[in-house]
């Protein structure tokens, strides 16, 4: 038990030392929002749809994952806030100029879970990733073994598309700690 | 020849002022105390305002600093630490960490948060 506590700890300190926000800009929010009364409403959902986030406890802990559905009054299986991730089980590896196509392809592969995730067991990051994952993550997808590797090998497909194209390099690199 | 301390006397006297905001929004508003509730009331967007004990440890207080600015709610660190803090909310307990779900009749005042914390921010 104590094992698992030290390991979130630590997980969620390299977290904040990678997630690069300043806090000066933080603290500055408290004079730069006073712009009318409107602004005691403006807060912010941010635990949306395609929302990168980090798994922190579980199996997948350290892992980056999207968030393709939130349930945030929970259901009656799952009485709390929690949310569906879609997530990189085995990060794709350095490819570098000088992998032939064949060793590029092979390297470029990632592996993919899909769950559903208390909020609590997660940390919201600032990134995104907008992969359509709603019509293949849907809700029933983790009912039956095969619906969830159908769907899992479904995400696999568009996160490796997603990969080659080179953009969100962040998701895609593993959080070292 | 008295050598004033007016850094002090001003400290003190704005101390008072969050104090009695404090002791208003205890009474009449909404707000849940410590860290768990803290972060449930960030993640559901209820929070308004977030105030941090100046003890509370490093790694806590950025991450509450991160989820508010997620979440873009205002983050104030109190001048004190969580036994002041604890103090401040009337409690017999130490608080390190509280978040404003409801100002209650504060807003009728100014507007909230900015009114609540110029008037902090500004030693």
């Amino acid at each position: 038990m104590g094992l698992k506590s030290e390991r979130s700890v630590f997980l969620i300190f390299k977290i904040s030392k990678l997630l690069c926000y300043s806090p000066e800009t933080l603290t500055t929010n408290t004079s730069t929002e006073g712009e009318g009364e409107s602004e005691g409403a403006k807060m912010v959902k941010f635990l949306k749809p395609n929302k990168a986030v980090i798994v922190l406890q579980g199996r997948y802990a350290g892992r980056k994952a999207v968030i393709v559905r939130s349930f945030d009054d929970g259901t009656r299986d799952r009485p709390y806030g929690h949310c569906l991730v879609a997530g990189i089980k085995k990060y794709p590896s350095k490819v570098i100029r000088k992998d032939s196509t064949k060793k590029a392809a092979r390297k470029s592969r990632v592996k993919c879970f899909v769950k559903l995730v208390n909020y609590r067991h997660l940390m919201p990051t600032r990134y995104t990733l907008d992969v359509d994952l709603k019509d293949v993550v849907s809700g029933d997808c983790l009912q039956s073994k095969d619906k969830k590797v159908s769907a899992a090998r479904e995400t696999k497909k568009r996160f490796e598309e997603r990969f080659k194209t080179g953009k969100n390099k962040w998701f895609f690199t593993k959080l070292r700690f | 020849m008295f050598l004033i301390d007016l850094h002090s006397i001003t400290q003190k006297k704005t101390h008072e002022s969050i104090s009695n905001r404090l002791a208003l929004v205890m009474k009449s508003g909404k707000y849940t105390l410590a860290y768990k509730t803290v972060l449930g009331s960030l993640r559901s967007s209820k929070g308004k305002l977030i105030i941090i004990a100046n003890n509370c440890p490093p790694l806590r207080k950025s991450e509450i600093e991160y989820y508010a600015m997620l979440a873009k709610v205002g983050v104030h660190h109190y001048n004190g630490n969580n036994v002041d803090l604890g103090t401040a909310c009337g409690k017999y307990f130490r608080v390190s960490c509280l978040s404003i779900v409801d100002p209650g009749w504060y807003t009728l005042g100014s507007n909230f948060p900015s009114g609540f914390c110029a008037k902090m921010c500004a030693v």
